[in-house]
């Protein structure tokens, strides 16, 4: 059985999101207690939420809620083979939700990912000791290239794509939590929670790289992929990143965040605002903040961290230069 | 857990699992148990088909492949697709096993043969007339190969199948225009090369930064162009395969790997992983074209590139 997609609603009419943003420096720290007691909060800060509005929050955006006996879906950003961790998105950060999930007491924790440029799925995950962090890989880890597809017409025309086949491990999961780094991108500006979900579309279907999705628009196809399957939830591994010409080929940048909450949309921008940079002037965002989240940061619920605390700016190719923050000396 | 021999990989390991995990169907999914799908069967075909004592089950697999084949001669990935796609020339390759396939192997060469991935747009090409390169990457544009999906751009992996799939086809089976595609597509690997040697999917260089090569898409590409051991292109690719060996940490990267230096006869490297060892860690993630490209790798293989030339030496 499939999930239920949530409704697509106007921005006027979405309750606020909310956005934790929490100091985390080292990958050797405590990440599941941060991470545990992170989405204990959002929980109670949903079920506030939710008995005070009038308006259909649950249909309107991802929930927490009760996850007992639930199938959660963890979709990492493994992108390439990456001993050094500088581009993927850190197995501690993943056992940590695992963890985290279970203890919250979903029956099924797994991890997903569709590397779209190497089909040797393996090495990648080897590269980065997912092993070590979540145990054996056989029964947790899904390989989303290889998976069983089945089609999905798209809810929206952004692109020109009218179906996508996409992987019945992702439209079988009660909740789906997207799991990016926080990361420039030289095509689309940011890669965070969103751009995260080209991932769950297959190789086996569509080649390695995914090259339709690019002579569609990547903007436009992370809007339709993100209306089809929209992740529930979203945990941005931000303590170490990477700038400049990433998605793989940046510098790697520190964060000393982890950011995590209910809209994708608002997870995104609190992230680009971390980095430094505009949400207002990448494309795909502007477009997400119409029907799938809030980009408007009076409409985003700040735990934690303020942004200023912990804004680290991040270098952008010159062809993003645009989407910086102007520095109070532009500003002037 | 002891790690098998490389005998023993083969014989009892990935041959009954590669037997077990064939469909009623007649066709393989990517792993034990899920649907059936073209690629998969090719690989499980192309590996079974060089074990003596397997031969059970085949025809079953070849009809699979025959009775997914579109009306236009090409094969879609899944079953539920009907657009045809670079597996088309997998399903080709494997069907030149089998006899009984001439038709179905006529119209694929025919599909791939007409398959022309996605060219510029007119300012694009204006703009390359006029001697302007494209600022974002450095390869030749204009030249082409094939996609994965029809109308995109040309890769190095499916260019480097179809390749493969038109060079095992006997000459009077190859439709008119086959020696022109060849032509263009080994122009295209060899300007996709990364700088140093080697391949990744298809971009040697992005934004004045050289891309890094892959395991996979380079055996792929040296495969497709092992009559020219000699040319500097290929050296510089095998000699990145040798000194990159030793830290793969992929079985299907190691298998492909085996299976490409023998194809070119270089030493297999004294310090490369063993696949036993690699079984025992995580069994290939129940991979079934790891496990076909690892009785490949470990096997006499009379159905594979590069054994036609070992057998003559014999």
């Amino acid at each position: 059985m499939h999930r239920a997609e949530p409704a697509l609603v106007p921005a006027f009419q979405r309750p606020a999101s909310h956005v934790a943003i929490r100091r985390a420096e080292s990958y050797e720290q405590d990440l599941f207690e941060l991470t545990y007691e992170t989405l204990r909060e959002l929980q109670r800060r949903e079920e506030a939420a939710t008995a005070s509005s009038v308006v259909t929050a649950a249909k309107a955006s991802g929930r927490l809620g009760d996850m007992r006996g639930k199938t959660v879906l963890l979709k990492p950003n493994f992108v390439g083979f990456d001993p050094l961790g500088v581009m993927n998105t850190h197995p501690a950060v993943v056992a940590a939700a695992r963890e985290s999930f279970l203890k919250l007491g979903a029956a099924r924790v797994l991890v997903g990912e569709g590397p779209a440029l190497d089909r040797d799925t393996e090495a990648i995950v080897e590269s980065i000791r997912l092993r070590e962090y979540v145990g054996q890989l056989r029964g947790t880890f899904t390989d989303l290239n290889l998976d069983d597809v089945e089609r999905v017409p798209l809810r929206t025309r952004a692109s020109r794509l009218k179906e996508l086949y996409l992987p019945r491990t992702v439209l079988g999961a009660d909740f789906v939590v997207s799991m990016p780094k926080l990361k420039t991108h030289h095509w689309a500006g940011v890669t965070l929670s969103l751009k995260n979900m080209f991932g769950i579309v297959p190789g086996g279907c569509y080649g390695w790289p995914k090259n339709v999705l690019h002579w569609a628009g990547i903007d436009k196809c992370i809007l339709d992929i993100n209306a089809a399957l929209r992740p529930d939830f979203a945990i941005v591994d931000g303590i170490s990143g990477m700038e400049g010409n990433g998605p793989i080929q940046g510098t790697q940048k520190k964060g000393n965040v982890l950011v995590f909450g209910n809209d994708p949309v608002a997870v995104d921008a609190t992230c680009c605002r971390i980095m430094g940079l505009l949400p207002e002037r990448i494309k795909y965002l502007v477009g997400a903040g119409t029907l799938l989240g809030h980009l408007n940061a009076d409409k985003i619920e700040q735990l934690g961290e303020s942004i200023a605390n912990v804004r680290t700016q991040f270098a952008v190719l010159k062809e993003f230069d645009k989407i910086k923050e102007p520095t109070p000396e532009e500003s002037n | 857990m002891q790690p098998p021999t490389n005998a023993d990989l083969v014989s009892t390991v990935c041959l009954p699992f590669l037997q077990a995990a064939q469909n009623q169907d007649g066709g393989w999914g990517f792993h034990p148990g899920a649907p059936s799908r073209v690629e998969p069967t090719c690989w499980a075909l192309l590996a079974l088909i060089g074990l003596e004592s397997s031969n059970e089950r085949q025809p079953e697999g070849f009809r699979f492949l025959r009775r997914t084949q579109l009306p236009d001669g090409s094969w879609p990935c899944s079953g539920e697709q009907n657009v045809g796609c670079w597996a088309t020339s997998l399903a080709t390759w494997a069907l030149l096993k089998d006899a009984q396939s001439q038709t179905a192997v006529t119209a694929g060469l025919r599909w791939i043969c007409q398959d022309w991935p996605r060219a510029d747009g007119f300012i694009t090409s204006f703009m390359r007339a006029l001697g302007r390169r494209n600022q974002v990457t450095t390869q030749d544009d204009s030249l082409q190969g094939w996609g994965w999906t029809p109308h995109t751009a040309s890769w190095v992996e499916p260019t480097a199948f179809a390749l493969i799939a038109l060079d095992q086809a006997p000459q009077g089976l190859l439709p008119d225009g086959a020696t022109r595609r060849r032509q263009f597509a080994r122009a295209l690997l060899y300007d996709r090369m990364c700088p140093g040697g080697g391949w990744n999917c298809g971009n040697p260089m992005v934004y004045g930064v050289p891309g890094n090569p892959l395991v996979e898409p380079t055996a792929w590409a040296l495969l497709a162009l092992r009559d020219e051991p000699n040319r500097r292109e290929n050296v510089m690719s095998l000699e990145w395969l040798e000194k990159n060996v030793s830290g793969i940490l992929g079985a299907g990267s190691l298998a492909l790997s085996k299976i490409c230096l023998e194809a070119f006869r270089k030493q297999w490297p004294m310090n490369a992983p063993d696949l036993n060892e690699l079984y025992v860690r995580s069994e290939f993630l129940g991979n079934v074209p790891v496990m076909a490209w690892t009785c490949l790798a470990l096997s006499a293989r009379s159905a594979w590139p590069g054994a036609a030339e070992r057998r003559s030496d014999a």
